[in-house]
């Protein structure tokens, strides 16, 4: 009951109610834009959100993950350059049937199966969260340092490119975050008489700098994307017969998304393929999929949006994200000194269940945001690249100097916007690189609490049941996907394609 | 050797590095069994590690693929490099103009220095170097000025213009 009182407290206070609106405005203009990823759209926020009130931030953060994954069809229904990956599958038919002349009632049917498809994941992440988060109230030091490890293990498995790399990327994740001042004994690591460095390097830097600088270093030498001529567009939502034919790919598309969502690494892309795959071919008109179909546009938009709330049931539960957006999210709690977890329920349910009616207000607001937004999204979208970029730039460069007023904080946007840039043209990915940093103190702080429990006995961390437990988990994910690389790598072998140069 | 083998070797560079460097953390009184050298010398441990694997893997990738004429594959990476060589200086441009900024704003202030990095950005994106880049860069800046300076009250580097202006004003 208190949970719905915190929850009744966000619909109805204007600046929860605000930040969901904002946060999916936001979402949509950025999710739109071809190379603007989800987790660029909210690390671009994510500087601002230092000074707000912490649900508040939080609202505003998710809504904007929930506005993206919407954002991102309007592009691919337009001009078929998805604005998001996630969106991907919608191109396939919704550009079909923009060419017919009805790119109107594609747009409808993406908003209305984002709507279904967002609500539909909200409800389960009310329904699971807390439940997942009492689980984790049997952890002791060494089962958090293993669920750390399992994290990062999972992610590197999971995330594109090969294994040793996603672990390598995670490795580096945790060495950043070893800088700075050991917070149990107060030396200071790495700093070389840098009193910026004493605080260590703030993951809010290493976000921003790889997800949205790198972006702009890639964007400086891509082409400009294809502009939608027709910026006379109208919304056209599904009739009662058009939205009853609907329904079925609309609940495959939020089953998978239920699925996909609650296992880290996997996301909105995934699902969204594997919705359109299941739909055709349960669908009674299957012919009529790549030609301009409703239900494939109905079904991987209602596997993302569902997506964008059951990914928060892992970070919420446990503190580990599964994919950038819930990994930016995460940074946004932590900069308002929230961890995830069952602790986070007892000391600050007010922040889980206003964010849960902030969810609430943003999928059913983005029904009337998404139809008055359309003109000026298209009119962005068609804005030659150059200006976005200079205007993204000076964005990124305002906000990060309004977190702490230094100049060096820039320095070191730039740095790992460089890095970024590096770790894409090598085949590293990100995710895990910002899980150690995130997971950084976690992990440490508990490995060594655990060793002081014992006087220096690693065995405690085969002692503990749940801890052994996640680390067989974690060993199993690794094997598994080593695994799955060494048969690849034969295959590849076999065939004698290319030099396997390449990441 | 091919392009991972070499980033391997990179990478276990670094990890040596990295293991020396954490040796040289100093020792604390506060300390429990594991010191603050502990956890980042076990990840040099495991960096130079998993580098090592990258390096054996992509040596035994290598030596099971097929390989191609040695003319068609020095071409193909020639050219490839020479393409990539653009992208990669394009990018550089992109990092220099960040830095030319950082290297301006504490004299020429918040709002010159941010006008002229969108007008860089711009015309380094391929903007046309004219009155249109330069009028939107100017409303961009003062936008950017009213947002942050005056809406969200945060102190952005003024640069030299009050100590410049004050014996004017005072």
């Amino acid at each position: 009951m208190e949970g719905i009182g915190y929850a009744w407290q966000a619909l109805t206070t204007t600046p929860a109610v605000f930040a969901a609106m904002a946060g999916v405005v936001w979402g949509i203009l950025g999710g739109a834009l071809p190379g603007i990823s989800p987790s660029i759209t909210m690390a671009l926020l994510l500087p601002f959100t230092y000074t707000m009130e912490p649900m508040t931030a939080i609202i505003l953060l998710a809504s904007t993950y929930v506005g993206a994954e919407y954002g991102g069809s309007i592009p691919a229904i337009l001009i078929r350059t998805p604005g998001t990956n996630a969106a991907a599958a919608t191109a396939i038919d919704g550009y079909e049937m923009h060419k017919q002349g009805r790119g109107g009632e594609a747009l409808g049917i993406s908003l209305t199966a984002g709507i279904l498809g967002g609500l539909i994941g909200l409800i389960f992440l009310v329904t699971l969260t807390e439940p997942l988060a009492s689980v984790a109230l049997l952890f002791t030091p060494p089962a958090y340092f293993a669920l750390g490890i399992l994290g990062l293990s999972v992610i590197a498995s999971l995330s594109s490119g090969s294994l040793i790399k996603g672990l390598m990327a995670g490795v580096i994740g945790l060495m950043i975050a070893t800088v700075g001042t050991d917070p149990i004994s107060g030396v200071s690591r790495f700093t070389y008489g840098s009193p910026e460095l004493l605080d260590g390097i703030p993951f809010i830097l290493v976000m921003v700098g790889v997800f949205a600088v790198s972006e702009l270093l890639v964007q400086a030498s891509t082409p400009e994307w294809v502009k939608s001529g027709d910026v006379q567009t109208r919304i056209k939502l599904p009739s009662w017969s058009m939205q009853k034919r609907l329904l079925k790919p609309n609940l495959i598309g939020s089953g998978i998304g239920i699925f996909e969502g609650c296992m880290p690494g996997a996301g909105g892309t995934i699902a969204s393929f594997m919705s359109y795959n299941e739909a055709r071919r349960w669908s009674k008109n299957p012919e009529e999929f790549g030609k301009g179909s409703p239900e494939a546009i109905a079904a991987p938009e209602a596997a993302n949006n569902t997506v964008a709330g059951t990914a928060l049931v892992p970070m919420l539960s446990f503190g580990i994200p599964g994919s950038n957006s819930t990994a930016i999210l995460l940074g946004g709690l932590l900069i308002h000194g929230l961890q995830p977890g069952p602790l986070l329920f007892e000391k600050h349910p007010e922040v889980i269940y206003g964010l849960f009616g902030g969810l609430f207000v943003a999928n059913t607001s983005i029904f009337l945001i998404g139809i008055l937004i359309l003109t000026p999204t298209i009119w962005l979208v068609n804005r030659p690249k150059p200006y976005l970029m200079a205007g993204i730039f000076a964005l990124i460069f305002s906000g990060i100097y309004s977190i702490d007023h230094s100049l060096f904080d820039l320095y070191l946007v730039l740095i790992a916007g460089a890095a970024g840039y590096v770790m894409r043209l090598f085949g590293f990915p990100f995710l895990p690189l910002v899980l150690g940093l995130v997971l950084g103190y976690l992990i440490e702080a508990n490995y060594r609490r655990s060793l002081l429990l014992t006087g220096g006995d690693h065995i405690v961390f085969l002692q503990d049941p749940v801890s052994l437990g996640l680390l067989i988990t974690a060993l199993i994910f690794v094997v598994g996907s080593a695994w799955r690389d060494i048969r690849s790598a034969r295959k590849q072998g076999a065939g004698g394609k290319g030099d396997g140069a390449a990441a | 050797m091919t392009r991972d083998t070499w980033i391997g070797v990179v990478f276990l560079a670094f990890a040596v590095l990295f293991w020396f460097a954490a040796d040289g953390i100093r020792i604390s009184p506060l300390d429990g069994p594991v010191t603050a050298a502990g956890l980042p010398k076990s990840l040099a441990y495991a960096l130079g590690m998993l580098a090592a694997l990258l390096i054996v893997r992509s040596l035994a990738i290598k030596r099971v693929t097929t390989a191609k004429p040695v003319a068609a594959e020095a071409g193909e990476d020639n050219s490839s490099d020479l393409g990539n060589l653009r992208q990669h200086l394009r990018a550089a441009g992109v990092l220099a103009i960040g830095v030319g900024y950082l290297l301006v704003v504490p004299y020429l202030g918040y709002t010159l220095s941010i006008c002229g990095l969108m007008l860089a950005t711009a015309v380094y994106a391929g903007a046309r170097f004219g009155a249109k880049t330069g009028l939107i860069a100017a409303l961009g800046g003062v936008f950017f000025y009213f947002f942050f300076v005056k809406l969200l009250h945060i102190p952005l580097p003024p640069g030299l213009w009050p100590d410049l202006l004050s014996p004017l004003a005072g």
